[in-house]
C-alpha cells in the first residue's frame, strides 16, 4: 500500500523496512518508477495545478532519495523518526581515542603536499576512510536495531567526522590536481 | 464567439493526430532546429539544404538578417554584427567587461541591470539577439511542417547558471516559443545516443562547444537517463582556440598594438579555419594582408596542440572532478560521447581518450546530436508517445546558497542534486526588536559570497520584534524541471511572508518583456489583448477538458456529494466566463476551480501511484508490506 508521497515517511515511500541496512536497488528500482508517474515531464500539457503537484511530490521523492542514499542523512533521518533530533543535540561527548585518532590524521593531511607522490597517499586516506566510515555505519546499524539510540547518536557525530575528513580528502586532492595541470 | 472556432494545433485535433514540436540547439557558433518525423529525429534544413545556421545576427540599414546573410559582414560591420551572444546570455556589465579586450561592441548604460550593445538599429541585449536567432529556427520549422508549433525543448549548456537559463528562457518567449523544458545538452546528447544504442549503464558525455564545456556522467536503466554529476565552464570552448591562435598569429607577426575590431574579426576567422583544416592535414599556411597586417606563415599540428593544450587539459581536471562527485571510477564508464564542434579536434579526442582509457564514440554527427536529442525528447513532452518509457532525471550543476553574516556563502541545495527540488532552512535574527531581513541569494561553490554569482536580493519585512535569536525565518528553495529557482521566505511565528522569482539581477523583468513583445507586434495593444484572451481561453478548455476526464474515471469513487456540487459550480463558471472576453474574469474562474479541486486532484495523484505500483508489490515488492 502506499501511503501519501507527501506526508508518508521516506521508508514508507520506498516501500522499505525501516532501518539502516537498506536494498539499494530496491530503492533505485522504485525511485525510477515513482518517477515514472509523478515528474513534470509526464505533467507538460496539464494544468497548472497538476503541474504544482507533481512537482512538489518529485521535489520530495528526490529529497527521500537523497536521504536514503546517503549514510549519514540516512542516520540521522532515522533518529528523527525517534524523535532524536541530532543537528541541535550538542551534548554527546567523543571519546578520547576517537578524537586523538583525529587530530592525527589531520596532521597528516597538512603534511601531504610534502609527499613523495601526495595523489596516492590521498588515495591511501580515502581507502581508510572509506573502511571507518563502513565500521561505524555496522556499529550504528546494530545500535538502532536494539533501541539504543544514545551511542546511535554518538556514532553518527563520528560518522560525520569521517565524511567531514573525505570532503576534505577530495578538495585536497583537487587542488593537488589542479597544480599539476 | 467566433474566437473560439479558431481551431489550435494540438487543442482540437484528432487523438491520434501528432501536435507539432521542435527541438532546438542554440549554440555559440551555430544553431539547429530538429524534429521527429516518421519515428526519426532529423534536423531541418533551410531553402538552399543547410541545417546548421550561424548564430550570427546584424543589424543592416534597412532589415535584422540572421545567420549566413549576416557572417559576411562579420569582419566589415563588427559593430552591428553580433557573434557568439550565446557567451554573453545572462551576464552582468561587469562581466562583459572581464569577458576580454577584443570584444568589438559598445555597450551602452542602460537603467536595467541587463547590459546592451549599440547598434544602428539602437540598443539590443543578449536576449533579443538570441530571440532572433530563435524566430529565424522557428520560421523554418513552420514552413518546413507546413503547420504552428505547440512548444519547443532548447537546451542549455549544463553548466548554466540560473541567470543564464532565466535569460534563454526568456529569449524563447521572445521568439513566441512555448517552451516545453530546457534540456541540458549532454543531456540531449546522451538521449540521441542512448536511444540509438538501447545500452543500459554507465556513460560520460563530453560536450565541447564553441563557447562552453560540459561534462555529465549518465546511468541508463530501463528508458530512465540519470544524472549522476554534471561539471563543466560556461565560458571555454572552441572561441578560446581560436583566440590562442589568433594570439599567436598577432606574436609572430610581431604586432604590438592593440588591434582593431575588424582585425579581430579576420583573425579570429582565419584561426578558425586553420584550426578545421589541422584536423586533418599536418601543416596549414596562413596569410593575412589588410591595411594594419600583413603576415604569412605556417600553424603545424604540434604548434596547435602546444598553444590549446592549456585549455584542454582544464576540461579533464573537470571530467576527473565529475567522476568523483558521481562516485564513480573511469573504468566503469561504458563509454564517452563526444559532441560539439570543437571534439572535431585531433588533440581533444586524443587527450579524452587518454583520460577515459576508450576511444570516444564520434558516431554520430556531433554538431547535429543535442538537436536530434532535444527533437526526441520534445516528441514525448508534447504527448506524441504516451507510453513511452524514457524518462530524464537532470541534476543542478551549482550549489544555491544565502548569505549569512560576514559574507559567507551558505549552501541551501548542493551541486548534481537531482531537480526538481526544494530545501527550506532556518535562519534567524541577530539583533533585539528587528523586523526585517534582507535575503541575497547567490550560486556557486565558493566560501564567500563575493566569489559567487550573485542571482537575487529581496527582504522580509513587517514581522514582530523578537529579543535576537528569537525569530524563526524560514527561507525555501524550489528549483523546478527547467533547473530555475524560486525562493520564498516567512517568518514562521507570525506567518510573515514574501517571496521572488530569481531573475531580475541579470535578468529581464516581466514588464520588459511585454513591451518588447508589444514592440513587435504591429496592432500592439490589441493584439496583445486578444492575444492574452485566447491565451485564457485555451487554458480554460483544458482545466474543463481534464476535468471531465477525471470526473467520468472517478469521480464517483474520490468524491464527496459536497464537493462534486462544488466542483460543478466552480465548474460551470468557469464555461459561462471563458465564452466572454474578459481574460482577468477567466483567470480568476479557472483559479476557483483549481481551488474546488484541490484535495481532489491530490487524491486522484496518490490513487494513480497506487494503481501503477499495485503492479509492482506483487512480484517486485512482495512481502515488503507488512511493515
Amino acid at each position: 500500500m502506499v501511503a501519501d508521497i507527501l506526508t508518508c515517511n521516506f521508508f514508507e515511500l520506498f516501500d522499505v523496512p525501516v532501518a539502516y541496512e537498506l536494498d539499494f536497488d530496491q530503492v533505485q528500482q522504485r525511485y525510477r518508477d515513482l518517477q515514472k508517474i509523478v515528474h513534470p515531464d509526464k505533467f507538460v500539457n496539464a494544468s497548472d495545478q497538476d503541474k504544482r503537484l507533481s512537482m512538489q511530490q518529485t521535489s520530495r521523492i528526490n529529497e527521500a532519495f537523497n536521504t536514503l542514499r546517503q549514510p549519514v542523512d540516512r542516520a540521522i533521518y532515522l533518529l528523527k523518526l525517534k524523535g532524536v533530533d541530532t543537528v541541535q543535540e550538542n551534548s554527546t561527548t567523543m571519546d578520547a581515542a576517537f578524537l586523538m585518532e583525529q587530530i592525527e590524521m589531520r596532521e597528516a593531511l597538512s603534511e601531504i603536499h610534502s609527499a613523495e607522490d601526495p595523489l596516492a597517499e590521498l588515495d591511501r586516506f580515502s581507502a581508510q576512510i572509506k573502511t571507518s566510515m563502513q565500521g561505524l555505519m555496522q556499529n550504528f546499524s546494530e545500535c538502532y536495531a536494539q533501541e539504543k539510540l544514545e551511542k546511535a547518536q554518538e556514532l553518527i557525530k563520528k560518522m560525520q567526522f569521517m565524511q567531514k575528513a573525505g570532503k576534505e580528502v577530495n578538495e585536497l586532492s583537487a587542488k593537488i590536481e589542479d597544480e599539476l595541470y | 464567439m467566433a474566437l473560439l472556432q479558431i481551431s489550435e494545433p494540438g487543442q482540437t485535433a484528432e487523438p491520434h493526430q501528432r501536435r507539432l514540436a521542435v527541438g532546438i540547439d542554440l549554440g555559440t557558433t551555430n544553431s539547429l532546429v530538429a524534429t521527429v518525423r516518421s519515428a526519426e529525429a532529423l534536423t531541418l534544413a533551410d531553402e538552399s539544404g543547410r541545417h546548421l545556421l550561424p548564430s550570427v545576427v546584424r543589424y543592416g540599414v534597412d532589415a535584422i538578417e540572421v545567420g549566413e546573410a549576416a557572417i559576411e559582414h562579420a569582419v566589415n560591420d563588427p559593430s552591428n554584427t553580433i557573434v557568439s551572444v550565446k557567451r554573453l546570455m545572462g551576464r552582468a556589465a561587469e562581466d562583459l567587461i572581464s569577458l576580454g579586450k577584443s570584444s568589438p561592441y559598445t555597450f551602452s548604460a542602460s537603467d536595467s541591470s541587463v547590459p546592451k550593445i549599440h547598434t544602428r538599429s539602437g540598443d539590443v541585449s543578449a536576449v533579443e539577439v538570441s530571440a532572433e536567432i530563435l524566430k529565424t529556427l522557428k520560421a523554418r520549422a513552420e514552413a518546413t511542417l507546413g503547420d504552428e508549433l505547440i512548444g519547443a525543448v532548447i537546451t542549455v549548456p549544463a553548466y548554466f547558471d540560473d541567470a543564464q537559463r532565466q535569460a534563454t528562457k526568456d529569449a524563447a518567449r521572445l521568439a513566441g516559443l512555448n517552451v516545453l523544458r530546457l534540456l541540458n545538452e549532454p543531456t540531449a546528447a546522451a538521449v540521441a545516443y542512448g536511444l540509438a544504442s538501447g545500452q543500459e549503464g554507465i556513460i560520460a558525455i563530453y560536450d565541447l562547444g564553441g563557447g562552453t564545456f560540459d561534462i555529465s556522467i549518465l546511468r541508463l536503466r530501463q528508458g530512465v537517463f540519470e544524472v549522476l554529476a554534471t561539471g563543466g565552464d560556461s565560458a571555454l570552448g572552441g572561441d578560446d582556440f581560436d583566440h590562442a591562435i589568433a594570439e599567436w598569429i598577432l606574436q609572430q607577426a610581431g604586432y604590438e598594438a592593440v588591434p582593431g575590431a575588424s582585425l579581430v574579426r579576420l583573425l579570429m576567422r582565419e584561426a578558425r579555419s586553420a584550426k578545421e583544416q589541422l584536423a586533418t592535414t599536418e601543416s596549414v599556411d596562413i596569410a593575412i594582408e589588410t591595411d594594419d597586417l600583413k603576415w604569412q606563415g605556417a600553424l603545424t599540428q604540434s604548434q596547435m596542440r602546444e598553444l590549446i593544450e592549456p585549455l584542454i587539459n582544464k576540461t579533464i581536471i573537470a571530467c576527473r572532478r565529475a567522476l568523483r562527485d558521481a562516485d564513480v571510477t573511469a573504468e566503469e564508464v561504458l563509454e564517452v560521447v563526444m559532441v560539439g564542434g570543437s571534439t572535431r579536434t585531433q588533440v581533444v579526442r586524443e587527450k579524452v581518450g587518454a583520460f577515459f582509457k576508450r576511444e570516444p564514440l564520434v558516431s554520430i554527427d556531433p554538431d547535429k546530436v543535442v538537436a536530434v536529442g532535444a527533437a526526441l525528447q520534445a516528441d514525448v513532452l508534447a504527448g506524441n508517445k504516451p507510453d513511452d518509457e524514457m524518462l530524464l532525471l537532470d541534476v543542478i550543476p551549482l550549489s544555491l546558497a544565502i548569505e549569512t553574516m560576514g559574507g559567507l556563502a551558505e549552501k541551501i541545495v548542493y551541486r548534481n542534486t537531482p531537480i526538481p527540488v526544494a530545501k527550506a532552512q532556518e535562519f534567524t535574527t541577530y539583533k533585539d526588536g528587528q523586523t526585517a531581513m534582507a535575503v541575497h541569494v547567490v550560486q556557486g561553490e565558493r566560501e564567500l559570497v563575493e566569489d559567487c554569482r550573485s542571482l537575487a536580493r529581496f527582504e522580509l519585512r513587517g514581522f514582530p520584534p523578537h529579543v535576537a535569536g528569537a525569530a524563526r525565518i524560514r527561507v525555501t528553495y524550489q528549483v523546478d524541471a527547467d533547473g530555475l529557482l524560486t525562493v520564498s521566505a516567512r517568518e514562521v511565528t507570525s506567518g510573515v511572508e514574501a517571496s521572488v522569482d530569481v531573475k531580475p539581477s541579470y535578468g529581464l523583468t516581466d514588464s520588459e518583456i511585454e513591451t518588447m513583445l508589444r514592440d513587435s507586434m504591429d496592432n500592439a495593444s490589441d493584439d496583445m489583448h486578444l492575444r492574452m484572451l485566447r491565451e485564457q481561453q485555451v487554458e480554460a478548455e483544458r482545466v474543463v477538458e481534464a476535468l471531465d476526464a477525471a470526473l467520468q474515471t472517478d469521480g464517483e469513487q474520490l468524491l464527496s456529494a459536497a464537493e462534486r456540487s462544488n466542483i460543478d459550480q466552480a465548474r460551470q463558471q468557469l464555461v459561462e466566463v471563458s465564452a466572454g472576453d474578459d481574460s482577468d474574469a477567466i483567470k480568476t474562474a479557472i483559479k476557483q476551480v483549481e481551488g474546488a479541486c484541490e484535495d481532489y486532484v491530490a487524491r486522484r495523484m496518490n490513487s494513480n501511484i497506487r494503481n501503477a505500483m499495485q503492479g509492482h508489490s506483487v512480484d517486485e515488492y512482495a512481502g515488503k508490506d507488512q511493515e
